[in-house]
Order: C-alpha cells, then structure tokens, then sequence
C-alpha cells in the first residue's frame, strides 16, 4: 500500500546499509523517517591501462559495484571516455574513494567526493527545508519525490521547527560553568553542574516530550556537546541527540587554516542525523545574518543547514557551481586541473592587476552621493558570460574588454553565470522589495538577512575563480573579471565628469560624486541613467552624505587611505570604514566612545555647523575620562581581542598578546592558531592580564595611561575633518577640548 | 594581483627604498622635497596600476611632474587673480 505525504526536507544523510536517510516535517506535525534507493555515480579517466587496472581492482572489493565505460562532458575538454563505477551504498563511497586515490594517484576522478545532499539536489531539485511530496510504500521507501516551492522564492512557507535552546551561565572559555540551561517552547530545565549526581534522565524526558528539530547552542562544538557525552557514557545513560536510533553522531576535529591573508580557525563540530545542531559561536557569520541568514544559505547552496553554518561563504558557492555542474552532465573534478598559461612579463603587468582604487581627496566634503554598482563583479560574470570554460573562446579579453563585449556570442551561459545568475536576481529582487518596506514589517528582518547571506556568497564567487583549490578557478577567467570592472569603473567617472561632477573617490565597484546645488536624489538621476547607458550594468544611488570625511595616513598626512572614512547620510544614518569603530580589536569602551562622538556630530545639520558640537563634545570626553581615570570603565570593556597568529614560540618580544597566551597556556587552556585571546593591558610585566586565564584581576593593575592613548587616538580621528588638517587649530581644538583635565 | 606580480604600492615602496642612499646624502631642506614628490607620486598610484607600464617608475615620474604642474598653474591663477586686485586697485587709487 502506498502513503503520500507532503512536508518539510529536515535532513538527508547516507543510509550505513543502502540508499540514504531523509527526515520529513510532515504537515500532520509527524516527523518521518523515508529510505530512497540513491545510487551514486563517480568516473575515472587517464590512460587506458590504468583504467583496466582501476576496472580489476574495483571488481575484487567486497561490495557490488557495476561499473561500465561511458563517455561524460569535461568543462574543459569536452566529450571524455570515462571509466563509470556505481554503487548502492553511497555510506560506503568515502572509505573506497581514499583506497583509489591512494592505489591510483595517477588517475583523474570526477564526482567523487561529493555531498550526498547536493547529489540528490541535481537528482530530484531538493535542499534543506524544502516543500516536499512523497509517495512511499509500507516500509517507507521513497517511490516519488517532489518539490514544491523554489529555492528562488521571495517568501517561503516556514517549517514549525520546534527548537531547543542550550546555554551555560557563563562562557565556558572564560569561567567554569555552574549550571546548563535547556529551553524549549513548552519546558526549561536547569542541570547544577555542582551537584555530583547529575540527572540526565531530565534531559532524555525533554527529548521525549518535545522532540526539538533544531538544537542551538552556545559553545556547543567546544564545550557542552564533549561535556553531555562523556557524562552520558559515565552514567550509561544514552541521550538521543540524533532523532535516527542507528545514526552517529558525526564529529569533525578542530583544525586551524591560512586563508585570505590570515589564520582562521575552525572549532570541531558534532553533527547530528534528523536533527539539526548550530553552535552560535562556531558558525560562520551567525552575527552578521542569524538563523535566517543560515537557513536562506542552505536553501540556496543546497548543502545542509548544520554544515552550511560551519563553513565559509566559498564552500556555499562551490557547492552551488557543483549542482549546476551535475545537473548540466558535466563531470566534478576532484581536483583543480587547470593552471595558469605561460605569460610574458608585459602581459603579467598588464593582466595581473586587481580592481580600480583612487586615493579620496583628503578632507570633509558636503552633499556628497556614493554610487554603487550592484553586486558588479557577479554581475560582470553574468553579463559578459565569463566563466573557465568561456574565457579567451572568442577574441583576447583586453580587446573584448574595450568595447564591454561578451567572452562568447552565444546565448549560452557558462557554469558560473548560470550558477550565480537566479542567485544575483534574487537578491535584485529582494534588495527592491527592502527599499519598499517599512522597517517594522515583519518580512524587513528576513529579508536583510537573507542578502546579508547572498551578499557574502556573491563576494565570495569572484574570489573562487582564481582560487587555488576552487574545482572550476581560472585565473585567466578572474582577470577578466577585473579587467572589466576597471574599465566600467573608468567609464563611470567619465561619465560622472562630463556631466560636471567632481570625482572624490573611486572604490572598486562604489564612486563618490559631488556638484555645487546637488542635494537630493533627483539631481543624481541623470548620472545614474548616463552609466546605465555606457555600462549596461545597474547602478543605484546608495545615499546622499550630509557629509563625509576621507582621512589621511597616520604616517603621512598628505596621503590619503582609500578605506578610512565615515560620514553621515541626509536621513541621519552614520557610515565608517577603516577607523577604530570598525577595527575588531578595538575594545568597547573606545569603540563606543568614538559612536557617540559620531552621533553628536550626526546631528548637526550640516559640515559648517560640525564645529558647533565641539562643546558637548567636550562634556563626553571629559565624562569618558574620568570614568576611565576612577576606575568605572566595567573591565569587559576593556577588553582587546587580538587573533592568534604564530605560536607561543614563535614570538621575538614579549609583546601583550605573548603575555596573554603564556597565561591561557599556564591555565590549561591554550589556544590554536585562528582562535582569539582577549586581554586587557596592565602596567609592569607581564604587559598584559588574558581575561579567560581563570584568573581575577586587581583594577590597580590596568594600564589607563594605555587606554587613555587608545582613547586620544579615537578622538583625534574622528574630530580630524573639523580641524580642516590645520594643525593650528588642532591644538586649539586639542586644548579646548582637554582644558579641564590639564 | 599581488601574488604573481608585485602591487603597484610595493613597487613605489621599493622605488623609494632603492633612493634611500640618495635621500639620506641630500641635504634636510632637499629631503623635504624629495619626500613631497613620492607623496605626489602615492597620490597617482591607481592611475600607474592601471596604465600596467613595464617600467613604472616612468608612471611615477610623470605623477611627480603632474602634481607639479598642478601647483604651478594653482600659482599662475593666484598670481593672475592678485595681479587683477592689484590692478583694480591701482585703477581705484588713480580715480
């Protein structure tokens, strides 16, 4: 007998036995267990007799394997004869695939290494949370699945995950938790860590009675999941983190990496089968968009919402490039293939080059408009259709750059614009609708959050196509890239000139104008439909600046930095790049200090009136540093936080953050390249106190000539563009503001 | 960019380190000037990068000049201002 059931995708994972696991929310509250039959596919190509050799070897495993010789389309080189080998039981594919690459290192394998989830988004169009219809039998296998909604619909139908909340009382990494709360819609307990006999027949009752979809955590990967499972196994007492009686909970170790110019780390994970576990302090941009971010990033990229949290923006966007590639028949490759053609040194000045960056004209400019090119190098990959394969197909990019034409004549998008294609008007469609909608309804949240995920994932694509690991990077292909946006960069200043505006600043993909009279948005709409025109991109006006402060270099006052400004918009709204606000290791009391100097000065109507704040100003510091000198700064914020970026033994000078991880390493609690050490300064030596050291610290030791210094420099920076750069009436300024205190 | 070839800040870097001899044998009054015409090279940086030139410190000569150039005709017109004032004022004293 057959049963249909329609619902919510929770998860999908490989069966130990055959086929794959899937988790529904069925619309009658159930959630299910199904089975699918799912076999996988992967293929090998190299010479001939290495492929016969492949053949014998895969024939004597113990398990069914049918294997056949098939030809499949390489992005590269089109039609190839390869060697097919599938299986039933996709659980057993890594384990044999380390054998392969380890017997047959001279072979090319494709699809290999692959996501069972993305593998069944090309098959069936699934991902996380998706509307689904089944039809299944008696024993739950899957006969049919469907989708119902889009992963490129706006608003989507919300699954009613029940969810359960796991908090300490205090961070683990800084103090030993005393107790552990669990709270769910209908129950909240409290586990006394104190107590010797811990109950976590407690625990297993809230499973039972609730049975949560989503469990989040905080510090669960590093703290709480190790603690609950040791006590579990000490007390023989099983807790069902995983909804699947025969599922494991699946653990990833920690692991430290160098990407983009810095060590980042990575806290190890446990994964769990039909429900889904999100640890808030070891998922990746949490802050940035929250849950509503992380689940628009699974839906989009298909892989599954515990995983999606945990890795980068570019594994999103690998993952993305992967099921466009399976669904278009195109082989995966296991490893990047294609290197860098041989260049000459004038064709390496020529093409090795990054986007447009001016230096600003240093100083406080009024009524200035920042133009923006949406999301321009997605855009660019979309528009000109540059993708591996298409690069250098036609003519050579530096001409077909000239005349802003495309890499191909065809119709026919490349993998990459295809990819990002649905992606870049998703996110065209969701930015318009947020420009529309009031801030106080209900959809506002979701759908800032949901770009906030698009916007990283686009950031991201740009960067893959000259990564050194990406499956489908060319280098060739991200020079393209920013060949063209340097030359729609140029185009819009051109443009911006002959219509008698003065160019501040150029910035990659955003340009900074300004005309004598041209105050409202209306003035700036020829300039906009003028690039329009010469681009063929969209542009859009991203603000107007009552006014806006472009600052010198610390080193050199008459140079400027092309990323340190900040300004105050006509509707208020305030602006900053590159100054302490910004800066991570600014600690809370100075980076609040420099927000209010800076919502003082957003008040004022306009630049002329800048100079009129400086009293109240004034009154500020003066609040701030005697706070500071009476020892009423609360310590928390005090405290720096720096990123570990060599080994203890690697440091030269005892410098503070030295002094901060010998302590942690004394407490027990060393930290790993990536992780981050907070301290706060203190005078004498050690230079600096490690704040999650365990232990207290004597407010007689820190260092206020230090916060003091930190705090003139925020000062300084921000009431700079007042000063004009005369450094005459800086003093002046300096001595009024600090009058009382001298 | 930056991987393969250096980034046009770095080659100016390394412009200016290799003149340090240079700089250091100049006397304090020449090596405030000498100082000025890197800052008005810095200035122009994203226009060297772009032009890609093999030999950029040419790119960072004719910035040197243009920012030069720059102050001159600033000049001329102050002087052409303060000359018409003065006239203005002549002709006004001679009334």
């Amino acid at each position: 007998m057959m049963n249909e059931y329609t619902g919510w995708l929770l998860d999908l994972y490989p069966h130990p036995e055959s086929g794959i696991a899937l988790w529904l929310l069925c619309d009658d509250g159930q959630r299910r267990y199904l089975r699918q039959d799912f076999p996988v596919t992967f293929y090998a190509a190299g010479q001939s007799h290495r492929l016969k050799d492949l053949w014998k070897f895969l024939a004597r495993q113990p398990i069914p394997i049918e294997l056949s010789r098939t030809e499949r389309r390489d992005l590269f080189t089109g039609a190839t004869v390869v060697l097919a080998a599938s299986l039933d039981v996709p659980a057993l594919l890594p384990e044999l695939f380390q054998k392969l690459t380890n017997n047959f290192p001279d072979l090319n394998f494709y699809d290999a290494d692959l996501h069972i989830a993305l593998r069944h988004a090309a098959m069936y169009g699934t991902f996380p949370l998706a509307r689904c219809h089944v039809t299944v039998d008696e024993r739950g296998i899957i006969y049919e699945i469907n989708v119902l909604d889009s992963k490129w619909d706006s608003d989507i139908e919300i699954p009613p995950l029940r969810i359960l909340t796991i908090e300490t009382d205090v961070d683990p990494t800084h103090d030993q938790p005393k107790q552990i709360h669990f709270q769910t819609k209908r129950n909240c307990i409290t586990l006394d860590l104190k107590k010797a006999n811990l109950n976590l027949g407690l625990l297993n009752y809230l499973f039972k009675q609730d049975d949560p979809d989503l469990i989040i955590t905080s510090h669960g990967d590093t703290w709480l999941m190790p603690l609950l499972l040791k006590l579990s196994e000490e007390q023989n007492q099983p807790l069902p983190f995983n909804r699947d009686p025969l599922g494991e909970i699946r653990y990833k170790k920690e692991r430290s990496y160098f990407a983009y110019n810095q060590v980042i780390y990575r806290g190890q994970q446990f994964h769990f089968a039909g429900r889904m576990h999100l640890d808030i302090n070891n998922t990746v941009m949490y802050g940035d968009y929250g849950l509503d971010g992380v689940i628009e990033m699974a839906r989009v990229t298909s892989l599954p919402v515990q995983t999606v949290a945990r890795v980068s923006p570019g594994t999103g966007i690998s993952a993305m490039q992967i099921v466009t590639a399976l669904e278009n028949e195109i082989l995966v490759p296991f490893r990047k293939e294609q290197t860098e053609r041989a260049k000459t040194t004038s064709q390496l000045f020529r093409e090795d080059m990054g986007g447009t960056v001016y230096d600003p004209i240093i100083g406080l400019h009024e009524d200035v408009a920042e133009v923006d090119f949406f999301s321009m190098y997605p855009s660019i990959m979309v528009k000109f259709n540059i993708s591996p394969e298409t690069v250098n197909s036609k003519n050579l990019t530096s001409e077909l750059v000239t005349y802003l034409e495309g890499m191909t004549d065809d119709k026919e998008l490349g993998l990459i614009p295809r990819t990002l294609a649905p992606l870049l008007e998703k996110r065209y469609r969701l930015k318009n609708q947020l420009f529309t909608l009031s801030r106080l309804d209900c959809r506002y949240k979701n759908y800032k959050a949901k770009t906030a995920a698009h916007k990283w994932l686009l950031v991201t694509c740009f960067g893959y196509l000259g990564y050194k690991n990406a499956r489908f990077g060319k280098i060739e292909a991200h020079e393209a890239v920013t060949a063209y946006g340097r030359e729609v960069l140029l185009r819009a200043k051109e443009a911006a000139e002959d219509l008698g505006f003065r160019v501040l600043h150029l910035y990659v993909d955003g340009m900074w104008v300004k005309q004598s009279g041209y105050k409202k948005a209306e003035d700036f709409q020829p300039l906009l439909n003028e690039i329009q025109k010469r681009t063929n991109l969209p542009i859009a006006l991203d603000g107007i600046y009552k006014w806006v402060a472009f600052l010198p270099s610390k080193q050199n006052k008459k140079v400027a930095v092309p990323n340190r400004y900040f300004g105050v918009f006509q509707d208020g709204e305030i602006k900053t790049r590159g100054i302490e606000t910004r800066r991570h290791d600014t600690p809370a009391f100075i980076r609040e200090t420099q927000m209010q100097i800076l919502e003082i000065l957003a008040n004022a109507p306009d630049a002329e009136s800048l100079k009129e704040c400086l009293p109240e100003i004034r009154a500020l510091i003066l609040e701030k540093q005697n706070a500071l000198r009476l020892g009423l700064v609360p310590p928390e914020k005090l405290i720096v936080h720096q990123t570990v970026s060599k080994n203890l033994n690697e440091y030269r000078t005892p410098v503070p953050a030295f002094s901060a991880l010998q302590q942690l390493e004394y407490a027990g609690k060393p930290l790993r390249l990536g992780q981050t050490v907070r301290l706060i300064y203190t005078l004498g030596m050690p230079r600096a106190h490690a704040w999650d050291a365990g232990n207290g610290l004597d407010p007689r030791r820190v260092n206020l000539a230090r916060y003091r210094q930190l705090l003139d420099r925020a000062v300084d920076t921000v009431l700079q563009p007042i000063t004009d750069g005369d450094r005459f009436w800086f003093t002046r300024v300096r001595q009024l503001l600090f009058l009382d205190v001298l | 960019m930056g991987n393969v070839t250096p980034t046009i800040t770095d080659i100016l870097h390394a412009e200016e380190a290799n003149l340090a001899k240079f700089r250091r044998a100049l006397r304090r009054e020449d090596q405030i000037v000498f100082d000025d015409l890197f800052t008005a090279a810095y200035k122009h940086r994203a226009a060297a990068a772009y032009a890609g030139h093999l030999l950029p410190f040419e790119t960072f000569l004719l910035a040197m000049q243009i920012e030069d150039h720059k102050e001159v005709m600033h000049l001329r017109a102050e002087i052409e201002n303060m000359r018409k004032m003065l006239e203005a004022f002549k002709a006004k004293n001679d009334e």
